[in-house]
Order: structure tokens, then C-alpha cells, then sequence
């Protein structure tokens, strides 16, 4: 009881001592374990979302679609309604395809001719207003998002103008833009919005020589069974019935969100690499201090196992609190991020025990990763030495030393430092490298031209304009948010690894000031040993951030050029404020600081 | 004197000359000041008291150079009691003490200031053994005995340190009062 | 002529209250080829009065002179480069960079002072030489003992042919053994002419120079010649009489 007391003393007194420390290690770890929550807890958003549209809206099991016009069509739908399997039905109903125009923006729609009240299959589930009535148009709500249109708005449906009287959402559609699920006469479809006119107002639109499929909704008995209905079922007919189950429409919810998931899961891992990276870097700048604390607690009788517990829990224990911290976030924030249509209704689920197992793991291991090999060393160092003298041995790199001596002072300055701390130079490189990958791969991904949805294979007419590409923005936006986040730790950890090295080589820079190296060339010697690993970090970082980006047919080969020289001049003007800072430290008061 | 020149005896009989040799090796610059006729002064006493006895070698004219000494058996028991003495030259610190303790009371002189001129001359005596020690050659056995006397004098040099702190504390306190 | 000197010299620490004044008013002059010693107890400013004087502190009041220029005025920039011609340090903790080797400490201060490799490394193998270390000019200062450390910081120092050496407490952290060591090169080089302030509280380096200066609660209380004084003594100290 008393070593726990005595365990959890040490390690809040050097957390209160190591604040900035201690924040940048939390700060890190959070990001990494909310994005990785993130990614992980999207496969089973979306069916989560569409479970709960459907349960909402009493959703079909089955909805068949039969795009032939011809008078068997009605009769053929008809008789499924008398198929053992089916519990009930809604239709056999129109859904008629038409163009719509609100506020100067033009979409391909379907409309359904929806019944007055809605039985007891499929009854969208509306949001706002009210439900059809004659002449007024419902939007479906993922639609009206995209068309920025809402209750009491006026919408053009192929020459005829309906006010919106109501938003609604439907599980009998994949979410917009994939509510026509076939075209016109069975064909490719290329997308559109969904509105819902009384059966009277459909007939009346479809009378003007407009494409029309007749669809029917079914209830079955099994919901599980839909794949042995529609086999048993597909056959029957004289004419084409297409049959799209509540499963595979779910499955068309989740390619949707396809891109968001690696986006996040690989941003996440690089999140952690950079985590790993700054919080390594802090560890190793105390390492030092951390060997003479245990030389110390050694020195009173303290176990190695007390010791190791005292270095590690406070890593572990800020890991952890950033873990929750982590989870907290991506609760929060996985509505905006997992509902990037509004065609669906309900909430997430809170994180799922394998996702809160998966962040655990990776914050205990950024924790262990960056903590353990200072710990180690700090146990395995003797306690004499670990009081008497700073515990890492320098090596000697005689070829970097011999290749200084020909080049200016700061590069000379520079080249003997990085040569000190070699692990340093290439967790700098891996870092410089991992926010090149970020935004090469941002930039390349921006640059790749887009196709737009429920675009009119002719063209819009003058002063007209398509709908925005909901999918593609919302990716942009995640991969814009991945980037800044990766971008920000990067900074941080620059800042970071250009300290520590100050930090620790601040005897030797003052050594090097007795000798008469002027603060100029000792701040200078600084920043390039920092830049001297981040240039074949940025050289890296490209190639590595085009093959993330996936399918590439454009390549923004200046945009990528210009973002490496922004980062290594931003590496320099970051190494530049802790380095200046650092040069202009007293020298006496150093120099006995360091003989103390 | 008298001891260590019988004591070197003790290994094998040995002509004067010789026996100042090996005395000037192992004082080194201390030897230097040594009379060149000490030696044989020091050997007639000895030989007067009975501890040494004098042979003459081979015949040869009655000059002191070619005399060889040997111990005789008082002159072992001598040395042996000599080896086995632990008595050390005693440190006269009493009498400086007590000329500050005087000084002061008397208001003759400052304290402080006669520590000062006392640390100036010793630094300077320092200085000189510093010196002759650095001089030494690598190797040699007088090293250890200047090392002695630099070490000594560091020790009365610490002392009166140490004397004018107390010293310049008293005159403090008479300050303040 | 002067090498060093002060006049005034005064180094304040802290602020209000806890204002504590290192060097107090001090003057000082060391002329050409002497061996300046300053004594005193941990704490009396005498480190302080050493940086002050190498530049690497400034002063809170006073002047500051290194052969016949005003430092204490000077950039830090100009002052760097004063000290790499003029000045050669030698401190207690030796303050080697731990990852060169003996030969590549020696040498950095030559390049910082622009020297070509070549004579950087000339000077370097002949200052080891002279401080008796030219076997062990690639080996790592933790591969050496404490006094071959400060024989290294020594030739280091002296890669530039300063006007003076500043040492603070150069013997402080070594043996009697390597002590006699440093002083005899001090000695040796003290009678080739170098000038050298040393900052000490160990009466055998003190007693080495030429003049020794008392410090107490940062200033000057004496001043003593040590130099060209009497002999005789030695044997009556040694217990050998007349």
C-alpha cells in the first residue's frame, strides 16, 4: 500500500514538475487513439444508421423493381404480393424519372407516387413539414441537404413547379445519390434525389412521356431470408423485376463511406508513428535525468521493479488518460464524421469493447515504445554511474567528424551534433517524411478531377449547375482534418526534437562558446542539424504520400515540389525559435550546471 | 641523524663517501644544503660511543675516504630499537595561538593581520618545495619527502585559514557590539 | 603592458532583497607573462571574476580590458571571436565534447578560428605532444583519466596561442598524481611566457604563480608576491638541521 502511495507521489510530483511535457505527450496520444476510434468505429456506423432508418421506417425487405413498361408489369408486381413468404406490401407504385431544378441547381430525381398514408411497409419517416398531399413534393432529406432546399421552398420537377411541404427519409432507397438504383429502363443509372408526389401527381408527371419503373415493397416473413426469396422468385416472370434486398442496400450505405475508413485508419497510424516520434523524443531528452533519478532511488534501496514502476507508470498513466481522452473525442465527433448523408437517421453507438481493446493497445505501446528503452537503461546503468555522470555515452563517428572540419562553422557545428545523436536525426527524418506523405497525398487527391452525381448525361442548360459531390467533400474534408492534425503534431514534435537536442547538447554549445563560436553559428549549427534529417525525410515522404493516395490520373507535380520547400523552410523557421533561444542561454550558467 | 646514518649501515659496512652518496639520493635539494664534512663528523661519534668500528682497507694511506664502517652489536641494537620508535616531531602550533590570543587581548596587533603575514611567508615556503618538487626528475625517491613538506605546510596553511575565520568573526562581533 | 584588466569590475546577481553582489568594485591588472592565481572560499566570486573577464559574462559595472581593448562593450558576436584568439579556458569539469576524440577536441577551436584542416590538425598533434599525450590523440575522452582529460582541455586551450589562459579550478577534480601533472605543464609554459589567470582553492596551484590575490565576499582582500623570495628553509622544514 505504501510503495503504491509512494509510486503514485513520484510520479505526480514529475508530472507537475514536466507540465509542457506531460501536455504534449497527452495531446499526442489523444489524436492517435480518436483517430484510430474513428476509423475503426465506421464499418459498423453505417450499418448501425441504416438498421435504424429501416426500424424507423418500417423498412421493406425486398423492393422489386420492374423497369419494362407493358401491361404485365402491374400484374407480375401484383402477384408477389401473394408469394407464401411475404407478410405485407406497399405498391406496386411509379417511380417516374425526371430532372429537378431549385435555387439555379439541376439533378436527375425519381419520383415516387406515394400513397396519402402510408400502409404498413415503407413509411418514410418524415423530418420536417408533413407528408405528401396533392400537389406538394416531399424531399428525401439527403437529397434536400445537397440541394440546400427546405419546407416551403419551390422546386421545378420537369417543367412543373411544387412547393417542398415536407423533408422525410426512407430505408426502401440507398442513401443519396443512389436512390434511382437502376435507370431508366433497367439501365446504368448516374445517380439522382428522390421526391415523393401523391400517385395522382406521378401519373400526371409520367403522362409527359417520362421514363417509369413500377416498383413494389414486400415484408417478409424472414427478414434473414431475403437471398432464398429472391432466388425463388427471380425466374417467375415474363418481364424484368430487379429485386434489391434491405441487405444489399445497406452494403450500398457502407461503400459510401469506402474512402472515409482508410483515411482515418491509416491517418491514425501515421498519428501514432508521429505520436511515437515526439513522445520518444521527450523520453530520450530526459533520459538523462531519468538514469540519475533511479541511480538515486537505487541509491536509497529502492527495487528495480519499484524503479520501473516509477518511470513507467507516469508514461502509462497519461496514456491512458489520453486514451479515454481519445475515445471521448471520437464519441463526439463520430456523428458528423460516420453520417456524411443525411439520408439516414439515429445516432452511433458508443465505441465497441474491440475498439476501446484496438486504442488501449495503442496507447499502452506508444507509451512503452518511447518510455521503455530509457527506462531500461536507466535500470540497467549502475547506480554510481548513474549519479556520478550523464549516462549516454556518445559515439564516435569519426567519418561525419573528419567531413565537418571542411565545411563553415555552423555546418561544422551542425554535422557534429546530428553525428550525437544519430536515433534523434531519424525520428526527425520519419517525421518530416510522414507530414510530406499527408500532404502529397492531400494535394493529389485534391487534384484528381471529379465525377459528378445525378449530372444530366447532356448537360445542365444555361445558368444551371450539378449538385455538389457530398462523398468527395466530406473525404476532402477528413483528409484535410487528418492532414492539419498530422501537420500540427509534426510542428509540435519539431519544436520538440529541436529542444531536446538544444537541451542536451547546450553543454557542448556552450563548450563550443568558450571556444569562440558566436551565438549565430551555435543557433544556426542547430537548426541544421534538425534540417540535415528532414531533407531525405521530405524526399521520402512524397513518393510514399502519391502511393497512399491511391488511384492517381493527375499529378500536381509543382503543388508537391512547393509543399516539401514550405516544409523544410517551415522545419527551419520552427528549428530557428528553440535553437536562438537556446544559443543565447548564458554560457557560465550552463557550464556549472553542468559541473554540479 | 645519528639513527639514519647508523641504519644505513645496517645493510653492509660502507666507506663515507659512499654513505653520503646514498643520503643525498634519497633528500634530493634537501641534501644539497647538507656540509660536505657532516658525514664523517657524524661517523667519529658514533664510532666514540661505540656503535660503529672503523677497518682501514688494504693498507692503504690514513685518509678518512678509504675508511669502511660496520656496526658493532650495540650499534644493531640501536637501530633495531630505532626502527621500532613511533615518536613523531611535534608540531608547534601552541605558540602562534598563543601570539593572536595575546595580540588580541593586548590590542597589539591585529589577529588578522598576523595570520595574513603568517600565510604570505608559508605560501612563499610553499612555493619553493612546489617548485623543487615540479624540478624532480620522474622517478625519484626525494619527491615523497618534498610531497611531505608541500603537504604539511598545505595543512598549516588550512589551519590558518581556518584561524582567520574565527579570528575575523571576533572582529566582527567587536564591530557590531 | 596589461593582458588583463579591470577596473571597478562589478557583477550583481539577482534583484531587490535577494540581491547578492559576486565582484564587488575590484581592480586588476596581470601583466605580460605572469601567473595570476586568485584564492578564496566556494561562494567569494572567483569564478564569476573569471568569466567576467573571458567574456563570458558581462559585467554589471566596470570595464573589462583583454590586450588594450575594451571587452565588456563588445557584441556577443565580436567577443566570440576575441576568445578564439585571445582567450583559452581550462575548467574544472574538463568540458570535453564527449563525442570527439582527443586530437578533434584540440583541433575545434583552430577551425573556429578558421585555420585550415591541415593546420588545425598540425597544431592539435603538437600540443598533445607537449602535453605528453600523443598516443592517445584518437581516443575518447571517456576512454581517458581525469588528468589526461585536463591535459587535453589544456592543449585545447592553447590551440590558438591565447594572450592568456583562464583556468577555474583546474585541478579541482584530479588526484594528487595528475595534479602535479597539470602544474608541471602550467610551469612549463609559464616559463615560456604565457600568461595565465587561475582561479583556485587549492594552496599547491596558488603556490605556483607568481602573485596571489585573496578574494572574500567578492573583493580583493590581499595581494601577495610570491615570486623571487628567499631559500634556506627547505631542509630546516624537512627536519634536516645545519
Amino acid at each position: 500500500m505504501g510503495r503504491t502511495v509512494l509510486v503514485f507521489r513520484l510520479v505526480l510530483a514529475d508530472v507537475r514538475r514536466h507540465k509542457a511535457q506531460a501536455a504534449m505527450l497527452l495531446l499526442a496520444v489523444t489524436v492517435a487513439t480518436a483517430t484510430l476510434a474513428l476509423g475503426l468505429s465506421l464499418g459498423g456506423a453505417t450499418q448501425t444508421l441504416y438498421e435504424e432508418t429501416r426500424a424507423a421506417t418500417a423498412g421493406p425487405d425486398v423492393v422489386a423493381l420492374a423497369p419494362d413498361p407493358g401491361p404485365d408489369v402491374t400484374p407480375a408486381l401484383a402477384s408477389l404480393a401473394h408469394a407464401p413468404e411475404v407478410v405485407a406490401h406497399n405498391g406496386p407504385y411509379r417511380i417516374v424519372y425526371a430532372t429537378l431544378t431549385a435555387h439555379r441547381t439541376a439533378s436527375l430525381v425519381v419520383v415516387h407516387g406515394a400513397a396519402d398514408k402510408p400502409g404498413a411497409v415503407d413509411r418514410p419517416l418524415v423530418t420536417s413539414g408533413h407528408w405528401v398531399r396533392s400537389g406538394g413534393a416531399v424531399l428525401e432529406r439527403g437529397f434536400a441537404t445537397a440541394l440546400g432546399a427546405g419546407v416551403g421552398d419551390r422546386v421545378t420537377i420537369s417543367g412543373r413547379t411544387y412547393p417542398v411541404v415536407g423533408i422525410a427519409v426512407t430505408a426502401a432507397t440507398p442513401v443519396f445519390p443512389w436512390a434511382p438504383q437502376i435507370g431508366p429502363g433497367g439501365g446504368p443509372s448516374d445517380g439522382g434525389g428522390l421526391v415523393w408526389l401523391t400517385q395522382s401527381d406521378a401519373r400526371a408527371l409520367a403522362s409527359r412521356d417520362l421514363p417509369v419503373t413500377m416498383a413494389m415493397d414486400l415484408k417478409l416473413r424472414d427478414p434473414a431470408a431475403t437471398e432464398a426469396f429472391i432466388d425463388a422468385h427471380r425466374h417467375t416472370f415474363n418481364t424484368r423485376v430487379n429485386f434489391h434486398s434491405w441487405q444489399f442496400m445497406a452494403h450500398q450505405d457502407t461503400v459510401m463511406l469506402n474512402d472515409t475508413q482508410p483515411i482515418l485508419v491509416v491517418g491514425s497510424w501515421l498519428l501514432s508513428f508521429l505520436a511515437i516520434t515526439g513522445v520518444a523524443a521527450l523520453a530520450a531528452g530526459r533520459a538523462a535525468e531519468q538514469t540519475r533519478r533511479a541511480g538515486l532511488l537505487k541509491a536509497v534501496g529502492a527495487t528495480p521493479g519499484l524503479i520501473a514502476a516509477v518511470l513507467l507508470t507516469e508514461y502509462l498513466a497519461l496514456a491512458l488518460l489520453a486514451d479515454a481522452l481519445g475515445l471521448a473525442v471520437a464519441r463526439l465527433a463520430e456523428p458528423a464524421i460516420a453520417t456524411p448523408t443525411a439520408s439516414r437517421i439515429g445516432g452511433v453507438g458508443g465505441p465497441t469493447g474491440a475498439i476501446i481493446i484496438a486504442t488501449t493497445v495503442l496507447a499502452v505501446a506508444v507509451a512503452a515504445l518511447s518510455a521503455l528503452p530509457p527506462t531500461l537503461r536507466a535500470l540497467r546503468t549502475a547506480t554510481v554511474t548513474a549519479l556520478a555522470v550523464t549516462a549516454h555515452r556518445p559515439r564516435h563517428r569519426p567519418w561525419l567528424t573528419a567531413l565537418s572540419a571542411l565545411l563553415p562553422t555552423p555546418l561544422l557545428l551542425g554535422l557534429r551534433l546530428t553525428a550525437r545523436r544519430p536515433g534523434r536525426a531519424v525520428l526527425h527524418g520519419c517525421s518530416t517524411a510522414v507530414t510530406l506523405i499527408a500532404i502529397t497525398a492531400l494535394i493529389t487527391y485534391d487534384a484528381q478531377p471529379r465525377w459528378g452525381f445525378a449530372q444530366h448525361r447532356e448537360g445542365w442548360g444555361p445558368g444551371l449547375s450539378g449538385l455538389p459531390d457530398l462523398r468527395a467533400d466530406h473525404d476532402g474534408r477528413l483528409l484535410l482534418a487528418v492532414s492539419v492534425l498530422l501537420i500540427a503534431l509534426a510542428t509540435v514534435n519539431t519544436v520538440t526534437l529541436t529542444w531536446s537536442t538544444a537541451m542536451e547538447a547546450r553543454a557542448n554549445m556552450a563548450i563550443a562558446r568558450t571556444l569562440g563560436a558566436t551565438p549565430g553559428q551555435i543557433s544556426a549549427g542547430l537548426s541544421i542539424a534538425q534540417l540535415l534529417p528532414a531533407l531525405p525525410g521530405a524526399v521520402a515522404g512524397v513518393p510514399l504520400g502519391i502511393l497512399l493516395s491511391g488511384q492517381v490520373t493527375t499529378l500536381p507535380v509543382s503543388w508537391i515540389a512547393a509543399a516539401a520547400l514550405v516544409i523544410l523552410l517551415a522545419t527551419t523557421a520552427l528549428t530557428a525559435v528553440p535553437a536562438r533561444f537556446a544559443a543565447r542561454r548564458p554560457v557560465a550558467q550552463t557550464l556549472s550546471a553542468e559541473a554540479a | 641523524m645519528q639513527d639514519a646514518v647508523l641504519a644505513m649501515l645496517a645493510k653492509e659496512p660502507s666507506h663515507g663517501y659512499h654513505l653520503r652518496a646514498r643520503l643525498q639520493r634519497s633528500l634530493g635539494p634537501l641534501g644539497e644544503s647538507m656540509n660536505p664534512g657532516q658525514i664523517y663528523v657524524t661517523l667519529a661519534r658514533l664510532e666514540k660511543a661505540g656503535l660503529v668500528v672503523c677497518e682501514r682497507a688494504d693498507g692503504l694511506p690514513d685518509r678518512p675516504e678509504r675508511k669502511v664502517y660496520a656496526l658493532t652489536p650495540a650499534g644493531q641494537q640501536r637501530v633495531a630499537t630505532w626502527l621500532s620508535e613511533v615518536s613523531w616531531p611535534k608540531p608547534d602550533l601552541a605558540e602562534f595561538h598563543l601570539k593572536l590570543v595575546a595580540a588580541a587581548a593586548a590590542r597589539l596587533a591585529d589577529p588578522v593581520e598576523l595570520v595574513a603575514a603568517q600565510r604570505r611567508e608559508l605560501l612563499r615556503r610553499m612555493r619553493e618545495a612546489q617548485r623543487a618538487v615540479l624540478a624532480e626528475p620522474e622517478g625519484s625517491a626525494a619527491v615523497l619527502l618534498l610531497e611531505g613538506v608541500v603537504l604539511r605546510l598545505q595543512a598549516d596553511l588550512r589551519w590558518l585559514a581556518a584561524c582567520e575565520r574565527a579570528w575575523s568573526k571576533v572582529d566582527d562581533e567587536v564591530e557590531d557590539a | 603592458m596589461n593582458v588583463v584588466s579591470a577596473r571597478g569590475l562589478v557583477k550583481q546577481h539577482g534583484h531587490g532583497q535577494g540581491r547578492v553582489r559576486a565582484v564587488d568594485e575590484v581592480d586588476l591588472e596581470v601583466p605580460r607573462g605572469e601567473m595570476l592565481a586568485v584564492m578564496g572560499p566556494s561562494g567569494c566570486g572567483k569564478s564569476t571574476l573569471l568569466h567576467l573577464l573571458g567574456g563570458l559574462e558581462r559585467p554589471t559595472g566596470g570595464e573589462v580590458w583583454l590586450a588594450g581593448r575594451r571587452v565588456d562593450t563588445l557584441s556577443e558576436r565580436a567577443l566570440a571571436r576575441l576568445r578564439r584568439r585571445s582567450v583559452g579556458f581550462v575548467f574544472q569539469a574538463f568540458h570535453l565534447m564527449e563525442e570527439l576524440s582527443a586530437a578533434e577536441n584540440v583541433e575545434l577551436p583552430a577551425l573556429l578560428a578558421g585555420r585550415s584542416r591541415r593546420e588545425a590538425r598540425r597544431r592539435a598533434s603538437l600540443l598533445l605532444d607537449r602535453v605528453g599525450l600523443a598516443g592517445r590523440a584518437r581516443h575518447l575522452p571517456s576512454q581517458l583519466s581525469g588528468g589526461q582529460r585536463q591535459r587535453v582541455a589544456i592543449a585545447r586551450a592553447l590551440v590558438n596561442e591565447p594572450l592568456v589562459v583562464l583556468a577555474d579550478e583546474p585541478t579541482g577534480n584530479l588526484d594528487t598524481a595528475a595534479t602535479l601533472d597539470v602544474l608541471r605543464i602550467f610551469e612549463e609554459l609559464r616559463s615560456a611566457g604565457q600568461t595565465f589567470v587561475i582561479v583556485t582553492h587549492d594552496e599547491r596551484v596558488a603556490a605556483t604563480a607568481d602573485r596571489l590575490v585573496s578574494m572574500r565576499d567578492g573583493m580583493f582582500v590581499d595581494d601577495t608576491r610570491l615570486a623571487g623570495t628567499g631559500t634556506g628553509w627547505l631542509g630546516g622544514l624537512a627536519g634536516l638541521e645545519g
